[in-house]
């Protein structure tokens, strides 16, 4: 009788922190749909001049596929040296501690490096580039420790095969090991796009305007984000909080389905993975 | 003691890291023959195949000296180009590995490497490799599946017909039938003794009935060491060396 009462109350102490994540998100979810009540297919496309959204999400758009078309080339040859040419020792240690470490680097640091670096030494400006380097860097942990994991997935056998046929270490690794380990690459890029997705400090002063005439027309234009318009329209404009629900619901609404493709995109491509199972 | 050697192995020593895996390895492995490797687990079958293609190397803190002779060059010697060694000495292993690609793309992938031929005759070379590895019949119709589709036993003539799709002189196999069913290794058996008219066979080998059934040849190593070489009838009917017998009659495996 002990046993059992003992694993009933093991299993209920482990479901009380699920549940509580659970009532956080939908108590969350809740607080958002109350924009939906402003939301509608007009509001999304017209320009913000007139009361709409459209710049505001199609300038978080484009940060993000820039800062991903940055981060996820240089992401995965990182991962590949790291994986397979990096020589065991004290350099190889330090570039993996300095990994983790800017993982941990506070968003407004990274947003104060940007400026003084991206914007100012090398004379962007307030600029998408700008934004795009700046957030490049926050990708850059995950999308490089995502892809080494999806790379040490691979079974060496492959590799083997082919260098056993008289393939270069490089050809070995690029015709059988990251075909095999693209998807996995391709959803840590998209994990690490949702979660610069809603940055706000990191883009604050390196590539945000509240308002812009128009889209950007070059990478040395600022954008407007969604983010921004809620932060700004918050704090300096002093707005009360349902005007931006709607702002905010949008911008979920983006993250959530990013997560949720990288979800999609990862049980589809297991199919095609039989030497996972 | 063995006429026409294909590979010459002269003081083979390999290390690994502290480990001393390989001593003064000497043989002559003759051509058009089925070679067997032979010693209980640890003895450094699969290292010495291995070194004929050079394959430790890619093993971090591998170490090799002495001298490998193909085709009267030096493997080892400094100008060697690796690339064209593997291609000349195929290598197959104890666990089918075919790459994620279909059964066709795995056959013509060495052909590419190599630039070994181009557009249609592709197709040519797909055929004969897989005629060669007794394949051809059971996948003629579904080239283009996955060759995960492929059961154990022909994933590895799939694995056999892809080491001969680039025109081997040698072909290693290391047990390659040792994660296969009976009846699969049976077939396997059967192909290893037709491929000895074009090409040098050496099998690494557990099994001693398998190595009496296939082989011309037998090298018998214990740690290290070859404890004794010669045709596979006199060794098993006529061991000169206490140990060999003791492990033919199964004291020690």
């Amino acid at each position: 009788m002990k046993n059992r009462t003992k694993e009933r109350l093991l299993f209920t102490a482990l479901g009380i922190p699920t549940v509580i994540c659970l009532i956080a998100f939908f108590w969350i979810v809740y607080i958002l749909s109350m924009g939906i009540g402003t939301l509608n297919w007009k509001i999304l496309t017209t320009s913000v001049l007139q009361g709409g959204m459209f710049e505001m999400i199609v300038g978080t758009m484009y940060l993000l596929l820039g800062a991903a078309g940055i981060s996820g080339p240089i992401g995965v040859l990182a991962a590949v040296y790291l994986v397979e040419y990096a020589p065991s020792g004290k350099l190889t240690r330090i570039i993996d501690q300095a990994i983790n470490n800017l993982a941990g680097v506070p968003s407004i640091v990274i947003g104060l490096f940007g400026y003084t670096f991206f914007c100012t030494q090398l004379g962007l400006g307030i600029s998408l580039a700008a934004g795009w380097l700046t957030l490049a860097l926050m990708m850059l942990p995950i999308v490089i420790r995502g892809s080494e994991e999806a790379i040490k997935m691979v079974p060496v056998s492959f590799k083997e095969a082919a260098l056993a046929l008289g393939t270069t270490k490089w050809k070995a690794i690029s015709s059988t090991t990251l075909p095999a380990a693209a998807p996995g690459v391709v959803t840590s890029v998209i994990l690490g796009i949702a979660r610069v997705a809603g940055e706000t400090a990191a883009i604050l002063f390196t590539s945000c305007v509240l308002i812009t005439r128009g889209l950007p027309k070059s990478p040395l234009d600022p954008v407007m984000t969604l983010s921004y318009n809620i932060f700004v329209k918050i704090v300096a404009l002093g707005a009360p909080p349902e005007d931006v629900f709607g702002t905010a619901l949008v911008l979920f609404l983006i993250v959530a389905s990013l997560a949720l493709s990288a979800i999609i995109l990862r049980t589809h491509y297991r199919r095609k993975q039989p030497w996972l199972r | 003691m063995i006429d026409g050697a294909k590979i010459d192995i002269r003081n083979l020593n390999v290390w690994f890291g502290e480990k001393h895996v390989l001593k003064d390895v000497s043989l002559k492995i003759k051509d058009n023959a089925v070679t067997a490797v032979m010693g209980p687990s640890g003895c450094g079958k699969t290292t010495l195949i291995r070194a004929i293609n050079r394959m430790n190397d890619v093993i971090a803190g591998s170490r090799t000296s002495g001298e490998i002779y193909i085709g009267g060059d030096n493997i080892y010697d400094s100008n060697t180009n690796v690339y064209e060694l593997r291609r000349k000495v195929g290598m197959v292993f104890q666990k089918p590995n075919p790459l994620p690609k279909s059964i066709y793309e795995n056959v013509t992938f060495g052909p590419k490497i190599h630039k070994m031929a181009s557009g249609k005759s592709f197709d040519e070379i797909v055929e004969e490799s897989l005629k060669e590895a007794a394949l051809w019949n059971e996948v003629k119709d579904r080239m283009h599946d996955s060759a995960f589709s492929l059961s154990g036993g022909q994933q590895q003539r799939l694995c056999i017909a892809r080491a001969l799709a680039v025109k081997p002189e040698v072909i290693l196999m290391d047990e390659p039938c040792s994660a296969l069913d009976p009846a699969a290794t049976a077939k396997i058996e059967q192909l290893i003794r037709t491929l000895t008219e074009d090409y040098t066979v050496i099998i690494v080998t557990h099994n001693m009935q398998q190595a009496a059934r296939v082989s011309d040849f037998t090298v018998f190593l214990y740690l290290g060491k070859v404890i004794e070489y010669g045709e596979t009838k006199r060794i098993f009917e006529n061991p000169e060396n206490v140990l060999t017998e003791k492990y033919i009659t199964g004291e020690f495996g």
